[in-house]
């Protein structure tokens, strides 16, 4: 069975140059802050999950999108759990990558030669935004209809590009049905596609150069010459 | 390459060399964060659950609205930027701050990375972090800028049939919807419950030549309607506190119907001649208004909340 996943599939070369690669050792404490990508990927995967689950009982136009909210809260098999774990999941998303931002930022890991993967770690935190902002919408409820009247009113202030890019996320000049579906599909098609993309190249990237070691104090300033 | 480079890449090396593997060093932590993650999640799920406020109310100007906590500083950026600033807090540093980002490793280069190496960008950092903090908590300490007031069940149930039958195809309220139909909020806000409720049955009897259809509702429909249309004038419902503002600080002077005083001016209709908007800035400064008035302003006795619903509750006084 193994012979045959081996020579079928490469399994054991992938798993070893996923798994068994080599990783410089951080002592103490500040090994820990090591799982806040791992942890940003895991709460995705959450997201993933009760977006589906979600999607399967939702409806995006302004007639039924709250009603189908309602009934996903009250009638749904473990509706209410899903729905609040996708709720919590987006907060804890924002937290857990703003933390990996300043891990990174703070350690200086951006540095040569990871220039390229910091590039799509920032691309990966606007989208993380982009998501909270459509997913905002959805249930359309008085909060969810104001604050996106705030936010693409914010856009709208945008200097020549402005309206027109209102004009493209409202789907017109109020908002309205096209409003919502508009989000919706930014939310569950356009951002999703994207993310997953920038993902693999941003993992790709990690496991290409290497996880950075934790940095040391210079003492003459060439280096951390410590390791 | 250049030199350091090299060296780094070397030291690199070395470190591996010297290191762990990936499995089970790191993906034990991994695994043991990710389940402490989901543990929180199913608890915040099932204890707080996500919350739904009232169906969405394009024509409700009385709502405050508020984002999630973590663009509020963006929101509280705004206030501090008025007028045509408001572009410079809304895309200008955002964005100005997403490309230095996007650029942060080709302006920070050299070896060094240390935080206490890098003092411009650790002194950066901390002051990024600072300033989103403290508008964050500002935004949360904000007052907010309507009363907040419990809705009546019957003008909600009132909304919710206005948008089932689509009324919006012929008639406006709040400036949005069709033209066949007269404006609901300048018209029919005004009339007597029992007029409208005589429209809504059969609309020929009161109006004849309307081309508006007999909708065959029920009672409790028809109730739900009066009261949604009867909301809809006055620019938005008052607390159970206007009443008692107006006696506090206006009846001395004013009156309304038989209560008050009679030095100023009678406000029982003043609702019929001014709107919410003209009311709230007379009350905050009569003087900028009407030169001649002797009237103090409120600005710094009353709060821009009650001084708002003080504002409502004047022009719910309609003839």
């Amino acid at each position: 069975m193994r012979e045959w996943l081996k020579s079928r599939t490469g399994f054991e070369a992938i798993w070893k140059a996923l798994f068994e690669r080599a990783i410089p050792e951080a002592k103490g404490p500040v090994a820990w802050l090591y799982v806040l990508g791992s942890a940003s990927l895991f709460v995705f995967i959450v997201q993933f999950t009760t977006g589906c689950l979600l999607a399967m009982s939702y409806a995006p136009t302004p007639d039924h999108a709250y009603d189908s909210v309602r009934f996903i809260s009250d009638q749904v098999l473990a509706g209410r759990l899903v729905r609040g774990l996708h709720h919590w999941g987006a907060t804890f998303m924002v937290v857990l990558v703003a933390l990996h931002f300043s891990r990174v930022y703070f350690m200086g890991a951006y540095k040569f030669p990871r220039e390229a993967t910091w590039i799509t770690g920032v691309c990966l935190l606007l989208l993380v935004l982009g998501f909270s902002f459509t997913g905002y919408l959805l249930p359309w409820d008085q909060k969810a209809y104001w604050a996106t009247a705030v936010g693409t009113n914010i856009a709208a202030q945008a200097p020549v590009i402005g309206p027109s890019v209102a004009a493209v996320l409202k789907g017109g000049e109020e908002m309205g049905a096209a409003t919502l579906t508009r989000f919706y599909a930014f939310h569950v098609l356009v951002l999703p596609a994207l993310t997953a993309l920038l993902i693999a190249c941003h993992l790709f990237l990690v496991i290409w150069h290497g996880i950075t070691e934790p940095p040391a104090r210079e003492e003459d300033g060439a280096g951390d010459r410590r390791l | 390459m250049s030199q350091w480079h090299e060296e780094y890449l070397k030291r690199y090396k070395r470190a591996k060399q010297d290191g762990k593997p990936f499995f089970p060093y790191t993906v034990f932590k991994d695994t043991v964060f990710a389940t402490l993650l989901l543990l929180a999640l199913v608890g915040l799920a099932l204890w707080r659950g996500a919350p739904l406020e009232e169906l969405a109310d394009p024509t409700d100007t009385s709502y405050n609205p508020r984002p999630e906590w973590y663009f509020l500083f963006l929101f509280q950026a705004l206030k501090l930027f008025p007028g045509s600033l408001e572009a410079v807090a809304a895309v200008l540093i955002p964005g100005l701050i997403v490309g230095a980002l996007f650029l942060l490793p080709f302006l920070d280069r050299g070896p060094r990375r240390h935080p206490f190496d890098r003092p411009l960008w650790l002194g950066l950092g901390v002051l990024a972090a600072g300033v989103w903090g403290w508008l964050t908590w500002a935004g949360i300490t904000s007052p907010l800028t309507n009363p907040t007031v419990e809705r009546n069940p019957l003008v909600s149930e009132g909304l919710r049939l206005y948008r089932i039958l689509n009324c919006s195809y012929c008639h406006k309220i709040g400036g949005k919807g069709g033209a066949v139909g007269p404006e609901l909020d300048k018209t029919a806000a005004n009339k007597e419950a029992a007029w409208l409720e005589r429209h809504f049955r059969d609309p020929q009897s009161v109006s004849p030549g309307s081309p508006m259809p007999k909708l065959n509702l029920l009672d409790d429909e028809i109730k739900g309607l009066v009261a949604y249309m009867q909301s809809l004038g006055g620019g938005g419902p008052y607390s159970d506190q206007a009443p008692r503002l107006f006696a506090d600080h206006c009846s001395a002077c004013h009156r309304i119907g038989k209560d008050g005083g009679d030095t100023a001016p009678d406000l029982s209709t003043i609702g019929s001649a001014r709107d919410k908007a003209y009311l709230r800035r007379y009350i905050q400064s009569p003087s900028k208004l009407n030169p001649d008035s002797s009237m103090p302003s409120y600005k710094d006795q009353l709060s821009d909340v009650e001084i708002e619903d003080l504002a409502r509750y004047l022009a719910s006084q309609r003839e």
